[in-house]
Protein backbone atom coordinates (compact mmCIF):
# COMPACT_ATOMS: atom_id res chain seq x y z
CA UNK A 1 0.00 0.00 0.00
CA UNK A 2 2.72 2.51 0.64
CA UNK A 3 2.01 5.78 1.80
CA UNK A 4 -1.91 5.13 2.98
CA UNK A 5 -3.86 8.28 3.44
CA UNK A 6 -5.98 8.15 6.70
CA UNK A 7 -8.61 10.08 7.31
CA UNK A 8 -11.05 10.60 10.22
CA UNK A 9 -14.49 9.43 9.61
CA UNK A 10 -16.20 12.77 9.41
CA UNK A 11 -13.67 13.52 6.56
CA UNK A 12 -14.44 10.24 4.96
CA UNK A 13 -18.04 10.52 5.18
CA UNK A 14 -17.56 13.95 3.76
CA UNK A 15 -15.83 12.84 0.81
CA UNK A 16 -18.03 9.59 0.53
CA UNK A 17 -20.94 11.67 0.20
CA UNK A 18 -19.18 13.77 -2.88
CA UNK A 19 -18.86 11.06 -4.36
CA UNK A 20 -15.11 10.85 -4.33
CA UNK A 21 -13.69 8.23 -6.16
CA UNK A 22 -10.65 8.37 -4.04
CA UNK A 23 -12.45 8.08 -0.99
CA UNK A 24 -14.34 4.70 -2.27
CA UNK A 25 -11.30 3.52 -3.23
CA UNK A 26 -9.96 4.11 0.44
CA UNK A 27 -13.29 2.79 1.65
CA UNK A 28 -12.89 -0.58 -0.17
CA UNK A 29 -8.74 -0.97 0.78
CA UNK A 30 -9.67 -0.87 3.89
CA UNK A 31 -13.23 -2.20 4.62
CA UNK A 32 -13.78 -4.55 1.82
CA UNK A 33 -12.34 -7.47 3.28
CA UNK A 34 -14.29 -6.92 6.49
CA UNK A 35 -17.28 -6.54 4.75
CA UNK A 36 -16.52 -9.67 2.49
CA UNK A 37 -16.09 -11.92 6.21
CA UNK A 38 -19.41 -10.83 6.82
CA UNK A 39 -20.77 -11.52 3.52
CA UNK A 40 -19.25 -14.83 3.81
CA UNK A 41 -20.57 -15.69 7.20
CA UNK A 42 -24.07 -15.70 5.63
CA UNK A 43 -24.30 -16.59 1.91
CA UNK A 44 -21.13 -18.78 2.28
CA UNK A 45 -21.03 -19.43 -1.47
CA UNK A 46 -17.79 -17.26 -2.99
CA UNK A 47 -19.57 -16.72 -6.11
CA UNK A 48 -22.17 -14.93 -4.32
CA UNK A 49 -20.59 -13.16 -2.23
CA UNK A 50 -18.69 -11.67 -4.98
CA UNK A 51 -21.96 -10.34 -6.19
CA UNK A 52 -22.97 -9.45 -2.75
CA UNK A 53 -20.05 -7.23 -2.06
CA UNK A 54 -20.61 -5.57 -5.17
CA UNK A 55 -24.18 -4.71 -4.32
CA UNK A 56 -23.00 -3.37 -0.88
CA UNK A 57 -20.58 -0.81 -2.47
CA UNK A 58 -23.45 0.21 -4.73
CA UNK A 59 -25.44 0.59 -2.09
CA UNK A 60 -23.00 2.90 0.00
CA UNK A 61 -22.33 4.48 -2.82
CA UNK A 62 -26.14 5.26 -3.44
CA UNK A 63 -27.40 5.63 0.11
CA UNK A 64 -24.68 7.40 1.67
CA UNK A 65 -26.55 10.61 2.34
CA UNK A 66 -28.93 8.27 4.95
CA UNK A 67 -26.19 7.42 7.14
CA UNK A 68 -26.36 9.64 10.72
CA UNK A 69 -23.09 9.62 12.29
CA UNK A 70 -24.81 10.28 15.72
CA UNK A 71 -26.52 6.69 15.10
CA UNK A 72 -23.65 5.02 15.29
CA UNK A 73 -20.06 4.43 13.24
CA UNK A 74 -19.85 4.22 9.44
CA UNK A 75 -18.59 0.39 9.83
CA UNK A 76 -21.53 -0.52 11.54
CA UNK A 77 -23.48 1.24 8.96
CA UNK A 78 -22.02 -0.66 6.07
CA UNK A 79 -21.86 -3.93 8.01
CA UNK A 80 -25.72 -3.86 8.62
CA UNK A 81 -25.95 -2.62 4.79
CA UNK A 82 -23.65 -6.00 4.31
CA UNK A 83 -25.89 -8.41 6.27
CA UNK A 84 -29.24 -7.20 5.09
CA UNK A 85 -27.88 -7.90 1.77
CA UNK A 86 -26.53 -10.81 2.16
CA UNK A 87 -29.91 -12.20 3.77
CA UNK A 88 -32.08 -11.07 1.07
CA UNK A 89 -29.32 -12.54 -1.76
CA UNK A 90 -29.95 -15.57 0.58
CA UNK A 91 -33.50 -15.42 0.41
CA UNK A 92 -34.05 -14.75 -3.48
CA UNK A 93 -31.88 -17.31 -4.51
CA UNK A 94 -34.04 -19.68 -2.71
CA UNK A 95 -30.59 -20.90 -1.50
CA UNK A 96 -30.86 -22.42 1.08
CA UNK A 97 -34.89 -23.11 0.30
CA UNK A 98 -36.75 -25.97 1.17
CA UNK A 99 -33.49 -27.89 2.49
CA UNK A 100 -32.61 -26.11 5.29
CA UNK A 101 -35.69 -24.37 6.77
CA UNK A 102 -37.14 -28.11 6.80
CA UNK A 103 -33.89 -29.72 8.26
CA UNK A 104 -34.55 -27.09 11.05
CA UNK A 105 -38.31 -27.50 11.27
CA UNK A 106 -38.22 -30.76 11.38
CA UNK A 107 -35.01 -31.82 14.07
CA UNK A 108 -35.38 -29.14 16.21
CA UNK A 109 -34.87 -31.21 19.15
CA UNK A 110 -31.86 -32.66 17.43
CA UNK A 111 -30.11 -29.29 15.68
CA UNK A 112 -26.49 -29.70 15.80
CA UNK A 113 -24.70 -26.49 15.02
CA UNK A 114 -22.87 -28.18 12.08
CA UNK A 115 -26.29 -28.25 10.59
CA UNK A 116 -26.79 -24.86 10.43
CA UNK A 117 -23.03 -23.39 9.90
CA UNK A 118 -22.21 -23.40 6.44
CA UNK A 119 -19.00 -25.71 6.40
CA UNK A 120 -15.93 -23.63 6.01
CA UNK A 121 -16.78 -20.58 7.42
CA UNK A 122 -17.55 -21.46 11.03
CA UNK A 123 -14.35 -20.52 11.92
CA UNK A 124 -14.26 -16.78 10.76
CA UNK A 125 -15.64 -13.55 12.27
CA UNK A 126 -18.08 -13.56 15.10
CA UNK A 127 -19.02 -17.25 14.09
CA UNK A 128 -15.57 -18.20 16.03
CA UNK A 129 -16.30 -16.00 18.01
CA UNK A 130 -19.78 -17.45 18.86
CA UNK A 131 -18.29 -21.16 18.93
CA UNK A 132 -17.29 -20.33 22.17
CA UNK A 133 -21.18 -19.66 23.11
CA UNK A 134 -23.89 -22.69 24.68
CA UNK A 135 -25.47 -23.89 21.40
CA UNK A 136 -28.75 -23.39 22.03
CA UNK A 137 -27.63 -19.48 21.96
CA UNK A 138 -25.78 -19.88 19.14
CA UNK A 139 -28.61 -21.43 17.20
CA UNK A 140 -31.12 -18.59 18.26
CA UNK A 141 -27.93 -15.98 16.98
CA UNK A 142 -27.53 -17.84 13.98
CA UNK A 143 -31.30 -17.83 13.27
CA UNK A 144 -31.69 -14.40 13.95
CA UNK A 145 -28.35 -12.21 12.84
CA UNK A 146 -27.39 -14.65 9.72
CA UNK A 147 -30.49 -15.54 8.68
CA UNK A 148 -32.79 -12.78 9.65
CA UNK A 149 -35.26 -14.50 11.18
CA UNK A 150 -37.68 -12.04 13.79
CA UNK A 151 -37.73 -13.13 17.04
CA UNK A 152 -41.54 -14.47 16.54
CA UNK A 153 -40.26 -16.80 13.41
CA UNK A 154 -37.85 -18.40 15.47
CA UNK A 155 -40.43 -18.63 18.27
CA UNK A 156 -42.40 -21.09 16.01
CA UNK A 157 -39.69 -22.33 14.26
CA UNK A 158 -37.84 -23.36 17.73
CA UNK A 159 -41.38 -24.58 19.49
CA UNK A 160 -40.00 -21.99 22.73
CA UNK A 161 -41.83 -19.04 23.89
CA UNK A 162 -41.14 -15.76 22.47
CA UNK A 163 -40.03 -14.41 25.53
CA UNK A 164 -37.57 -17.13 25.70
CA UNK A 165 -36.14 -16.16 22.83
CA UNK A 166 -35.73 -12.76 23.51
CA UNK A 167 -34.41 -14.42 26.76
CA UNK A 168 -31.80 -16.34 25.33
CA UNK A 169 -30.54 -13.56 22.68
CA UNK A 170 -30.24 -11.04 24.70
CA UNK A 171 -28.04 -13.05 27.20
CA UNK A 172 -25.92 -14.53 24.30
CA UNK A 173 -25.26 -10.63 23.08
CA UNK A 174 -24.44 -10.05 26.67
CA UNK A 175 -22.14 -13.00 26.31
CA UNK A 176 -20.56 -11.94 23.16
CA UNK A 177 -19.72 -8.13 24.40
CA UNK A 178 -17.77 -9.99 26.91
CA UNK A 179 -16.29 -12.39 24.27
CA UNK A 180 -15.47 -9.50 22.11
CA UNK A 181 -13.62 -7.69 24.67
CA UNK B 1 -34.13 -0.09 35.62
CA UNK B 2 -31.50 2.44 36.15
CA UNK B 3 -28.78 3.45 33.29
CA UNK B 4 -26.63 0.59 34.33
CA UNK B 5 -29.15 -2.01 34.14
CA UNK B 6 -30.22 -1.34 31.10
CA UNK B 7 -26.52 -0.81 28.96
CA UNK B 8 -26.05 -4.26 30.46
CA UNK B 9 -29.78 -5.56 29.21
CA UNK B 10 -27.77 -7.05 25.48
CA UNK B 11 -30.09 -3.74 23.82
CA UNK B 12 -26.87 -2.19 22.98
CA UNK B 13 -25.36 -5.32 21.28
CA UNK B 14 -28.99 -6.06 19.99
CA UNK B 15 -29.07 -2.65 18.63
CA UNK B 16 -25.71 -2.24 17.28
CA UNK B 17 -26.05 -5.69 15.17
CA UNK B 18 -29.37 -4.69 13.81
CA UNK B 19 -31.70 -7.29 15.85
CA UNK B 20 -33.49 -4.89 17.40
CA UNK B 21 -37.37 -3.98 17.26
CA UNK B 22 -38.15 -0.59 16.06
CA UNK B 23 -39.76 0.28 19.44
CA UNK B 24 -35.96 -0.64 21.21
CA UNK B 25 -34.26 1.20 18.76
CA UNK B 26 -36.34 4.44 18.70
CA UNK B 27 -36.08 4.23 22.61
CA UNK B 28 -32.04 3.44 22.58
CA UNK B 29 -31.27 6.29 20.08
CA UNK B 30 -33.53 8.09 22.22
CA UNK B 31 -30.98 6.93 25.47
CA UNK B 32 -28.05 7.95 23.56
CA UNK B 33 -29.53 11.13 23.12
CA UNK B 34 -29.74 11.63 26.77
CA UNK B 35 -27.37 9.29 28.60
CA UNK B 36 -23.59 9.58 27.22
CA UNK B 37 -22.61 6.10 29.03
CA UNK B 38 -25.36 4.73 26.82
CA UNK B 39 -23.41 6.69 23.93
CA UNK B 40 -20.65 5.49 25.31
CA UNK B 41 -20.88 1.64 25.92
CA UNK B 42 -22.75 1.40 21.88
CA UNK B 43 -19.33 3.47 20.86
CA UNK B 44 -17.54 0.72 22.72
CA UNK B 45 -19.47 -2.35 21.25
CA UNK B 46 -19.01 -1.11 17.96
CA UNK B 47 -15.81 -0.47 17.99
CA UNK B 48 -14.82 -3.93 19.41
CA UNK B 49 -17.28 -5.01 16.64
CA UNK B 50 -15.09 -3.38 14.04
CA UNK B 51 -11.84 -4.36 15.65
CA UNK B 52 -12.94 -8.27 15.32
CA UNK B 53 -14.46 -8.08 11.70
CA UNK B 54 -11.25 -6.10 10.36
CA UNK B 55 -9.06 -8.73 12.29
CA UNK B 56 -11.48 -11.67 10.82
CA UNK B 57 -11.11 -10.14 6.78
CA UNK B 58 -10.89 -12.45 4.30
CA UNK B 59 -9.76 -10.81 1.22
CA UNK B 60 -11.91 -10.66 -1.75
CA UNK B 61 -10.92 -11.53 -5.21
CA UNK B 62 -8.07 -8.85 -6.46
CA UNK B 63 -10.35 -8.76 -9.58
CA UNK B 64 -13.09 -7.77 -7.85
CA UNK B 65 -11.68 -4.21 -6.68
CA UNK B 66 -11.23 -2.74 -9.93
CA UNK B 67 -15.24 -4.02 -11.10
CA UNK B 68 -16.32 -2.68 -8.29
CA UNK B 69 -15.09 1.04 -7.59
CA UNK B 70 -15.68 0.95 -12.26
CA UNK B 71 -19.09 0.44 -11.24
CA UNK B 72 -19.11 3.14 -8.36
CA UNK B 73 -17.37 5.41 -11.17
CA UNK B 74 -20.43 5.20 -13.97
CA UNK B 75 -23.08 5.09 -11.35
CA UNK B 76 -25.08 8.51 -11.04
CA UNK B 77 -25.90 10.62 -8.10
CA UNK B 78 -29.32 8.84 -6.99
CA UNK B 79 -32.17 11.12 -7.59
CA UNK B 80 -34.27 11.89 -4.16
CA UNK B 81 -36.68 8.68 -5.55
CA UNK B 82 -34.79 6.28 -3.28
CA UNK B 83 -37.47 5.91 -0.32
CA UNK B 84 -35.65 5.78 3.05
CA UNK B 85 -36.41 7.79 6.38
CA UNK B 86 -33.30 10.13 6.01
CA UNK B 87 -33.77 11.02 2.19
CA UNK B 88 -37.23 11.89 3.27
CA UNK B 89 -36.37 13.97 6.02
CA UNK B 90 -33.79 15.90 4.04
CA UNK B 91 -36.58 17.89 2.01
CA UNK B 92 -38.36 18.13 6.04
CA UNK B 93 -34.86 19.54 7.13
CA UNK B 94 -34.57 21.93 4.35
CA UNK B 95 -37.40 23.18 3.54
CA UNK B 96 -37.81 26.12 6.72
CA UNK B 97 -35.17 28.23 4.65
CA UNK B 98 -37.15 27.89 1.44
CA UNK B 99 -40.27 28.83 3.57
CA UNK B 100 -38.54 31.71 5.01
CA UNK B 101 -37.03 32.78 1.29
CA UNK B 102 -41.32 32.19 0.76
CA UNK B 103 -42.29 34.94 3.19
CA UNK B 104 -39.19 36.92 2.31
CA UNK B 105 -40.09 37.09 -1.12
CA UNK B 106 -43.97 37.71 -1.03
CA UNK B 107 -43.40 40.41 1.74
CA UNK B 108 -40.45 41.72 -1.08
CA UNK B 109 -43.89 41.42 -3.54
CA UNK B 110 -45.89 43.47 -1.01
CA UNK B 111 -43.03 46.08 -0.60
CA UNK B 112 -43.11 46.48 -4.50
CA UNK B 113 -46.61 46.82 -5.42
CA UNK B 114 -47.29 49.04 -2.51
CA UNK B 115 -43.76 51.26 -3.25
CA UNK B 116 -45.06 51.00 -7.12
CA UNK B 117 -48.98 52.06 -5.49
CA UNK B 118 -46.80 55.27 -3.79
CA UNK B 119 -44.92 55.98 -7.05
CA UNK B 120 -48.34 56.39 -8.52
CA UNK B 121 -49.64 58.37 -5.78
CA UNK B 122 -46.81 60.48 -5.59
CA UNK B 123 -46.16 61.12 -9.13
CA UNK B 124 -49.72 62.22 -9.38
CA UNK B 125 -49.56 64.64 -6.36
CA UNK B 126 -46.45 66.05 -8.03
CA UNK B 127 -47.90 66.47 -11.82
CA UNK B 128 -50.76 68.18 -9.85
CA UNK B 129 -48.16 70.46 -7.34
CA UNK B 130 -45.72 71.04 -10.72
CA UNK B 131 -48.67 72.33 -12.93
CA UNK B 132 -50.00 74.61 -10.01
CA UNK B 133 -46.79 76.20 -9.42
CA UNK B 134 -46.54 76.76 -13.10
CA UNK B 135 -49.72 79.13 -12.91
CA UNK B 136 -48.24 80.59 -10.16
CA UNK B 137 -45.59 81.65 -11.24
CA UNK B 138 -47.49 82.87 -14.71
CA UNK B 139 -49.79 84.82 -12.09
CA UNK B 140 -46.61 86.38 -10.24
CA UNK B 141 -44.79 87.60 -13.41
CA UNK B 142 -48.04 88.77 -14.50
CA UNK B 143 -48.35 90.55 -11.43
CA UNK B 144 -44.49 91.78 -11.12
CA UNK B 145 -45.17 93.08 -15.20
CA UNK B 146 -48.04 94.88 -13.95
CA UNK B 147 -46.90 96.25 -11.21
CA UNK B 148 -43.38 97.76 -13.02
CA UNK B 149 -46.05 99.04 -15.28
CA UNK B 150 -48.00 100.98 -13.06
CA UNK B 151 -45.35 102.46 -11.08
CA UNK B 152 -43.94 103.15 -14.60
CA UNK B 153 -47.13 105.15 -15.16
CA UNK B 154 -47.08 106.48 -11.71
CA UNK B 155 -43.59 107.80 -12.24
CA UNK B 156 -44.76 109.35 -14.95
CA UNK B 157 -47.66 110.87 -13.49
CA UNK B 158 -45.75 112.09 -10.55
CA UNK B 159 -43.23 113.65 -12.99
CA UNK B 160 -46.01 115.43 -14.91
CA UNK B 161 -47.62 116.73 -11.66
CA UNK B 162 -44.04 118.05 -10.58
CA UNK B 163 -43.48 120.15 -13.72
CA UNK B 164 -47.23 121.42 -13.73
CA UNK B 165 -46.51 122.59 -10.10
CA UNK B 166 -43.10 123.75 -10.97
CA UNK B 167 -43.06 127.36 -10.62
CA UNK B 168 -40.32 128.06 -12.90
CA UNK B 169 -41.95 125.69 -15.27
CA UNK B 170 -43.27 128.36 -18.50
CA UNK B 171 -46.46 126.92 -19.86
CA UNK B 172 -47.21 127.16 -23.94
CA UNK B 173 -49.87 126.22 -25.43
CA UNK B 174 -50.05 125.07 -28.87
CA UNK B 175 -53.04 124.88 -31.09
CA UNK B 176 -54.41 123.66 -33.97
CA UNK B 177 -56.30 126.82 -34.49
CA UNK B 178 -52.91 129.32 -34.37
CA UNK B 179 -51.47 127.37 -37.49
CA UNK B 180 -50.99 129.87 -40.00
CA UNK B 181 -54.20 130.07 -42.53
CA UNK B 182 -56.12 127.68 -40.85
CA UNK B 183 -53.41 124.93 -42.32
CA UNK B 184 -53.87 122.38 -39.09
CA UNK B 185 -55.18 119.32 -40.59
CA UNK B 186 -57.06 119.05 -37.71
CA UNK B 187 -58.58 122.55 -36.27
CA UNK B 188 -59.11 120.87 -32.67
CA UNK B 189 -55.60 120.06 -32.15
CA UNK B 190 -53.69 120.82 -28.70
CA UNK B 191 -50.48 120.54 -27.08
CA UNK B 192 -48.51 122.02 -24.30
CA UNK B 193 -45.23 122.36 -24.45
CA UNK B 194 -43.96 123.20 -20.29
CA UNK B 195 -40.20 124.61 -20.26
CA UNK B 196 -37.94 124.68 -17.94
CA UNK B 197 -36.75 128.21 -17.40
CA UNK B 198 -33.62 127.63 -15.33
CA UNK B 199 -32.63 124.54 -16.97
CA UNK B 200 -34.11 125.05 -20.74
CA UNK B 201 -35.55 121.70 -20.91
CA UNK B 202 -38.48 121.32 -23.12
CA UNK B 203 -41.52 118.60 -21.70
CA UNK B 204 -44.26 118.18 -24.06
CA UNK B 205 -47.80 117.07 -22.85
CA UNK B 206 -50.41 116.15 -25.57
CA UNK B 207 -53.76 117.01 -25.12
CA UNK B 208 -55.42 116.33 -28.30
CA UNK B 209 -53.77 114.98 -31.61
CA UNK B 210 -55.17 112.88 -34.04
CA UNK B 211 -53.44 109.28 -34.10
CA UNK B 212 -50.65 109.15 -36.99
CA UNK B 213 -51.03 106.69 -39.60
CA UNK B 214 -48.11 104.03 -39.61
CA UNK B 215 -44.78 105.24 -40.41
CA UNK B 216 -45.28 108.85 -39.44
CA UNK B 217 -44.64 109.92 -36.30
CA UNK B 218 -45.16 113.90 -34.80
CA UNK B 219 -42.19 116.04 -34.46
CA UNK B 220 -41.62 118.85 -32.12
CA UNK B 221 -40.17 122.05 -33.53
CA UNK B 222 -38.74 125.01 -32.09
CA UNK B 223 -38.54 128.24 -34.10
CA UNK B 224 -35.72 130.18 -33.46
CA UNK B 225 -35.18 133.25 -35.21
CA UNK B 226 -37.49 132.03 -37.95
CA UNK B 227 -35.38 128.96 -37.91
CA UNK B 228 -36.72 125.30 -37.39
CA UNK B 229 -34.63 123.57 -34.34
CA UNK B 230 -35.54 120.10 -34.43
CA UNK B 231 -37.25 119.68 -30.39
CA UNK B 232 -37.90 115.90 -30.58
CA UNK B 233 -40.13 113.16 -31.67
CA UNK B 234 -43.26 112.50 -30.19
CA UNK B 235 -44.28 108.59 -28.69
CA UNK B 236 -48.02 108.68 -29.00
CA UNK B 237 -47.93 105.85 -26.38
CA UNK B 238 -47.07 107.54 -23.32
CA UNK B 239 -50.57 109.40 -23.49
CA UNK B 240 -51.58 112.78 -22.23
CA UNK B 241 -48.57 112.54 -19.77
CA UNK B 242 -45.35 114.79 -20.00
CA UNK B 243 -42.93 113.75 -21.91
CA UNK B 244 -38.94 114.99 -21.61
CA UNK B 245 -38.15 116.69 -25.16
CA UNK B 246 -34.96 118.09 -26.29
CA UNK B 247 -32.80 121.15 -24.38
CA UNK B 248 -34.00 123.99 -26.30
CA UNK B 249 -31.83 127.29 -24.66
CA UNK B 250 -33.48 129.99 -26.91
CA UNK B 251 -37.18 130.04 -29.02
CA UNK B 252 -39.70 132.24 -29.81
CA UNK B 253 -42.48 129.47 -31.11
CA UNK B 254 -42.85 125.91 -30.77
CA UNK B 255 -45.02 123.83 -33.40
CA UNK B 256 -45.80 120.26 -34.31
CA UNK B 257 -45.45 118.69 -37.40
CA UNK B 258 -46.35 114.82 -38.74
CA UNK B 259 -43.25 113.47 -40.71
CA UNK B 260 -42.17 110.29 -41.38
CA UNK B 261 -41.54 108.21 -38.94
CA UNK B 262 -37.70 109.04 -37.08
CA UNK B 263 -38.21 112.72 -38.11
CA UNK B 264 -37.07 114.52 -40.73
CA UNK B 265 -34.14 117.81 -40.46
CA UNK B 266 -36.37 120.03 -41.53
CA UNK B 267 -39.83 119.88 -41.29
CA UNK B 268 -41.86 118.56 -44.32
CA UNK B 269 -45.15 117.54 -43.55
CA UNK B 270 -48.24 119.68 -42.44
CA UNK B 271 -48.22 121.63 -39.04
CA UNK B 272 -50.41 120.63 -36.49
CA UNK B 273 -50.47 122.69 -33.66
CA UNK B 274 -48.21 126.11 -33.04
CA UNK B 275 -48.00 128.30 -30.09
CA UNK B 276 -46.10 131.50 -29.34
CA UNK B 277 -43.55 131.62 -26.17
Amino acid sequence: MGITLTYTEQELVSLLRNRDNKAFAYLYDNYASALYSIILQIVSDAELANDVLQEVFVNIWRRIEQYDMGKGRLFTWMMNIARNASIDTLRSKGYQNSRKNQSIEDNVDTLQVTDVLQPGVDTIGLRKVLEKLKAEQRILIELAYFKGYTHEEIAELEKIPLGTVKTRIRNALIQLRELLK
Amino acid sequence: MNIQEYISSGIVESYVLGLAEDSERTAFEQMCTLHAEVRAARDAFELSLEQQALSAAVAPPVTLRQNILQQLAAETVPESNSITPVVQMRPIRRSPVPMAMRYVAAAAVVLLVASAGLNIYYFNKYRDYSQRYDQLLAQQTELAKNNNAMQTRMGNYEQTIKGLTNPYMAKITMEGKDVPNNGSPDPRSLATVLWDTRSKDVYLMVNNLPMPETGKQYQLWAIVDNQPVDAGMLDMSYGHMMVKMKNIPRAQLFAITLEQRGGSSTPKGPMYVMGKV
